[in-house]
C-alpha cells in the first residue's frame, strides 16, 4: 500500500547528510518507521540522565537547543535548525543522555528508531562517518568547526574518552608534565624548572608519581634556608601528590583542590598513586576552563595573530552574550563587558596592521563610533570609525596621512575578516574622509556644530558619540573640549540635532498599531532599530552634550545620569532607560535567533505579552520627544 | 441472547470482528480525513480517505492507511470528471470494500478530525447500505478542541488552525497530507488543554 506521507517526508530527508546516502527505497523504509514528535516551546525531548531512547532525532521544523550542565550552569552546545540530526548518543554508547535538548521555538521533530537505521550504518560507511562527526560536534561545540575531522577519529569511540570531550574539552591540561627521580638535587631541578618555564615538576619513582615539587615549596624550604641548595629532592617534596584519574570532571578536579588544599594535581592512567603520570591539572587550566570567561576572551584577543584566531574569539562572545541573556543578567553589565571585548579586538586589529606597517610617524588616536563607541553591541553590525592625527609640517603631510589610511585600510579589512561589515556610508578611518589631521578634525567639528546642517546634511550624528580606542590618549581630551566648548550656548546645534532626533517616524500609528515595514524585502516586519532604540539614543546623545556629561556614551548611562542631573524630569530619563534596555533585548533575541543584525523585528511571531511589553517599551518615547520639544526651540531646521 | 433485538447476527463478519475489539480500551488515536463531493450525507459520496496514527504523543508514519474509492457511478451520473481517480497512484478500491478495510484499519482507536463528525455521519451512511451498525468509536475534532482553547465559538477552518499553530505549510493536496496536519494539530492542542 502507498504512503504519501512517508514519500513527502522521504523527500525531506533526501536533501540532508546522512540520507542523502541513501537511495529512495532506503528513504521510504526509513520514513515508514518514523515517528512525528511535536514540541512546544520551551519542552524538553529528553534531559541529562535520562535513559536513552530507542530513536535518534531530526529536526523537521523550529530549533532544538542542546544543552549541558556543567558547574551548575546550562551551556549552550549546539542549534539545531530543521535538517539536523542529533541524539545519536543511542548509537554509540549504552549509558544515559549526557546532553538536555530543548525546543527553542515550537518544533516538530522526525524520530529515527535506531534498530531501522543501524543496518544502513552498517552498510554505508558514508553514513556511519557522518553519524560519528555530527556525534562528535554535538557534544560538544567550542571547538572550532575545522576541528571536526580530527575529533572523530581520536576521541568519540570509546567511553571514557567521551568523557573527557564533555568536561576537558577547553581543560588544556599539561600532558609533558617536567619529571625528576627521588635523587636529584634542587639546585638543579630549580634549573630545569626554570628552563621549562614550569612551576611545578612531579617526582617520580619508575614513572609512578611519590612527590610534586612546586615553586613554593623552594620558597618555603630552600629560600629562607632551612634546606641547603644541594639536597636531594625527596627532602623538600609535597608528598603524597593528589593523584586523579584522566577523566576527571572539571567540577572535580575543582573539588579536590579546595579540599586537599593544593595547587595541582596528577594526572595518572587509573586515578591512584600507582600507575604512569599522565599530566599535570594547575589551577590555571582550571580557570581556563570556566568557558567563556570575559578574561580569558581578553587575553585570547591579546594573543591572536591573524584575522581568524580573532573570529574565533568574536564566536565565542557572541556565545556568552546567549548565555549571559539566558540567565538574566543585567543588560548594562553585558553591554559593559562586550564593550571591552569588542575594544580589544578593534585594538589587536590595528596593533596587527602597525606590525605589518612598521611604527606610526606621528602620534594618532582611534575611535570608534556609533553602537561601539556608545557600548551597545551585541551583534555583529557595521564598523564604524574615524582617525586623528597629530599635526605635522606640510612637506610630510601627505607621506603621514598615507600611512595612516593604509593602517586603517588594513585594520578595517582585517575587522571585516572578523564579521563586522564594512559600513554603508563610509564611517570609517580608511576613508579619506575620515581619516585628517588634528587642525582639520577641530575645523570639521566646529564646522558641524557651528552651522549644522549647512550642506552637512549627510554628517551623521552618531560622530558625537565616539569612543577612544587606540593611541594617544590626550587626542581625546582635546576633542571632548572642543564639542562641549562648541555647544554651551549653542542653539542652532541643539536645534539640529533635536531635529534629526525627532525626523524619525513613528513606531506606533494612530489606533496604535506598529508601524510595519510597507515594502522592501522586510514588508511587514517592525524596524525595531529606526523607530524605536534610535530616537532613544539621539535623545540621550541631545541632553547628554546639553547637559555636559562627559565621557558617558552609553545610552542606557546617560539617561541614568540625566535622572540625576536634571531631577525635575527624572521620571521620564528613567522611564527611557528602561525601555532602552527592553527594547535592546528584544533587538538581540532577534538578531541572535536569525543571526542578523536584528534590525527588523517580525511582529506576528511575538508571543501577546511580548507584543504588550514592546508596545509600552515604545510609550517613553513620546513623553522623550515632548521634552526635547519643550526644551530647545527647535525652530531652524522643522 | 438479544440477538433477535438488535440483528445483530446478521452483521457481516469484518462487523462482528470490529465490535469485539471494543472490549478493550485503546490508547491508539485515529487522525482521519475525508474527501467527500459534498456537505450533504444523503446525497454526496465518499471520493477518499487519509488517516494515520497517533500513539503515546506520537505520529506513526508507518500506522497510515490511504484509499480513493471508484465513484465511477456517482461521478457519471453526475456528469463529473474521473480524472483524479485514474491519476491517483494510491490505493483503489470500490465502495464497500473500502469502508471495510477501514473499519478494519481503525479499530477501537479514538478517531479525530477536522468536523470530524460530519465524516463519521458519511460513513455510517456507507455502513447503513453494508447493513452494518454505526461507527462505536470515540471522536475528538480539533475544531472544538481549539474552540475550547480559545474559548470562543466562531468556525475556524483547518487552514485558519494550521495558521495559528504556525505549522509547517508543506504542500497539501491529498487526503492523506491533511490527515498528517490535523495530526500535528491534534498533538499541539492536546498538550495544551492538558489532557492525556
Amino acid at each position: 500500500m502507498g504512503n504519501s506521507i512517508a514519500e513527502n517526508i522521504a523527500n525531506f530527508l533526501k536533501e540532508y547528510a546522512p540520507f542523502n546516502y541513501l537511495n529512495h527505497e532506503e528513504l521510504i523504509q526509513v520514513a515508514t518507521s518514523i515517528g512525528v514528535v511535536n514540541l512546544d516551546k520551551h519542552k524538553n525531548l529528553f534531559q541529562i540522565n535520562d535513559k536513552l531512547h530507542d530513536s535518534f532525532y531530526v529536526v523537521a521544523s523550529g530549533v532544538i537547543t542542546l544543552t549541558v550542565i556543567a558547574d551548575a550552569e546550562e551551556t549552550l552546545l549546539n542549534k539545531c535548525y530543521p535538517g539536523d540530526v542529533f541524539g545519536l548518543r543511542p548509537f554509540f554508547a549504552k549509558n544515559n543522555y549526557m546532553m538536555t535538548a530543548k525546543a527553542r521555538e515550537d518544533s516538530i521533530v522526525y524520530a529515527i528508531p535506531i534498530s531501522t537505521f543501524k543496518p544502513f550504518v552498517a552498510q554505508n560507511p558514508q553514513v556511519l562517518d557522518f553519524l560519528l562527526e555530527s556525534f562528535a560536534t554535538n557534544t560538544r561545540n567550542p571547538f572550532d568547526k575545522e576541528n571536526r575531522g580530527k575529533l572523530i577519529t581520536d576521541n568519540v569511540y570509546t567511553e571514557n574518552q567521551q568523557n573527557e570531550i564533555q568536561y576537558f574539552q577547553s581543560l588544556a591540561y599539561n600532558k609533558t608534565p617536567l619529571k625528576v627521580t627521588i635523587t636529584a638535587i634542587a639546585k638543579d631541578t630549580a634549573q630545569l624548572m626554570t628552563e621549562n618555564l614550569m612551576d611545578n615538576v612531579i617526582v617520580t619513582e619508575q614513572n609512578y608519581p611519590i612527590g610534586i615539587i612546586t615553586d613554593s615549596d623552594f620558597r618555603s624550604k630552600i629560600a629562607n634556608g632551612r634546606f641547603p641548595l644541594i639536597s636531594t629532592i625527596d627532602k623538600i617534596m609535597s608528598s603524597p601528590v593528589i593523584t586523579v584519574p584522566e577523566n576527571v570532571s572539571v567540577a572535580e578536579a575543582q573539588l579536590l583542590l579546595l579540599k586537599h588544599n593544593v595547587t595541582h594535581l596528577c594526572v595518572t592512567v587509573d586515578g591512584s598513586d600507582k600507575s604512569d603520570v599522565k599530566g599535570v591539572i594547575s589551577e590555571h587550566d582550571l580557570i581556563v576552563a570556566q568557558a567563556n570567561n570575559p578574561g580569558v576572551l581578553i587575553k585570547e584577543i591579546k594573543r591572536s595573530l591573524s584575522p581568524k584566531e580573532l573570529k574565533m574569539v568574536r564566536e565565542k562572545l557572541t556565545d556568552l552574550i546567549q548565555s549571559s541573556l539566558a540567565k538574566n543578567i543585567p543588560i548594562p553589565h553585558i553591554y559593559n563587558i562586550s564593550g571591552e571585548i569588542i575594544t580589544a579586538i578593534i585594538k589587536r586589529s590595528i596593533e596587527l596592521s602597525i606590525l605589518d606597517l612598521g611604527s606610526p610617524p606621528a602620534r594618532f588616536a582611534w575611535f570608534s563610533i556609533g553602537s561601539q563607541g556608545r557600548k551597545e553591541q551585541f551583534l555583529l553590525t557595521d564598523q564604524d570609525s574615524f582617525l586623528v592625527f597629530e599635526d605635522v609640517a606640510a612637506e610630510n603631510y601627505r607621506d603621514v596621512k598615507d600611512y595612516f589610511l593604509k593602517l586603517a585600510k588594513r585594520a578595517t579589512a582585517i575587522l571585516e575578516k572578523v564579521g563586522y561589515e564594512y559600513c554603508p556610508n563610509g564611517h570609517m578611518a580608511s576613508n579619506m574622509l575620515w581619516c585628517k589631521s588634528m587642525s582639520d578634525w577641530m575645523k570639521q567639528f566646529n564646522n558641524w556644530m557651528k552651522t549644522p546642517g549647512d550642506k552637512s546634511n549627510d554628517i551623521s550624528s552618531i560622530f558625537f558619540d565616539y569612543e577612544f580606542v587606540f593611541g594617544e590618549s590626550k587626542i581625546e581630551d582635546s576633542l571632548n573640549d572642543l564639542v562641549f566648548n562648541n555647544s554651551k550656548n549653542n542653539a542652532l546645534f541643539f536645534d539640529f540635532l533635536g531635529n534629526d532626533a525627532l525626523r524619525k517616524h513613528p513606531p506606533l500609528n494612530f489606533f496604535k498599531k506598529f508601524n510595519l515595514e510597507e515594502e522592501g524585502e522586510n514588508k511587514g516586519k517592525f524596524d525595531i532599530k529606526n523607530k524605536a532604540i534610535m530616537p532613544l539614543v539621539d535623545g540621550a546623545r541631545l541632553f547628554a552634550i546639553s547637559f555636559n556629561l562627559r565621557g558617558i556614551n552609553n545610552t542606557y548611562l546617560r539617561f541614568k545620569q540625566l535622572a540625576i542631573v536634571d531631577p525635575k524630569f527624572s521620571e521620564i530619563y528613567l522611564n527611557c532607560a528602561d525601555a532602552f534596555l527592553i527594547l535592546s533585548k528584544f533587538r538581540t533575541l532577534e538578531g541572535l535567533k536569525n543571526d542578523s543584525n536584528g534590525n527588523y523585528i517580525n511582529v506576528d511571531e511575538l508571543s501577546k505579552p511580548d507584543k504588550e511589553r514592546l508596545r509600552n517599551a515604545l510609550g517613553p518615547m513620546r513623553e522623550l520627544e515632548e521634552l526635547i520639544k519643550d526644551k530647545f526651540q527647535l525652530t531652524q531646521f522643522s | 441472547m438479544l440477538e433477535w433485538l438488535t440483528g445483530s447476527n446478521k452483521y457481516p463478519e469484518f462487523w462482528k470482528l470490529y465490535l469485539a475489539k471494543f472490549e478493550t480500551k485503546s490508547n491508539r488515536y485515529v487522525i482521519l480525513n475525508t474527501e467527500t463531493t459534498g456537505l450533504n450525507p444523503k446525497k454526496d459520496v465518499i471520493l477518499s480517505f487519509g488517516a494515520i496514527g497517533v500513539v503515546n504523543d506520537v505520529v506513526r508514519i508507518g500506522d497510515n492507511f490511504e484509499v480513493v474509492i471508484l465513484q465511477y457511478k456517482y461521478l457519471h451520473d453526475n456528469g463529473m470528471s474521473n480524472e483524479f481517480l485514474i491519476e491517483s497512484k494510491l490505493t483503489k478500491l470500490a465502495e464497500y470494500p473500502a469502508i471495510q478495510s477501514l473499519v478494519d484499519y481503525i479499530g477501537n482507536a479514538v478517531l479525530v478530525g477536522h468536523r470530524i463528525h460530519f465524516d463519521i455521519e458519511m460513513i455510517n451512511d456507507v455502513l447503513e447500505k453494508m447493513e452494518c451498525g454505526k461507527l462505536k468509536n470515540e471522536a475528538l475534532d480539533v475544531e472544538i478542541m481549539h474552540q475550547k482553547l480559545m474559548d470562543v465559538a466562531k468556525p475556524f477552518s483547518l487552514d485558519d488552525l494550521i495558521k495559528h499553530y504556525k505549522l509547517p505549510q508543506a504542500e497539501r493536496n491529498s487526503a492523506s497530507d491533511d490527515a498528517y496536519s490535523i495530526a500535528l494539530l491534534f498533538l499541539k492542542l492536546k498538550t495544551r488543554l492538558g489532557f492525556k
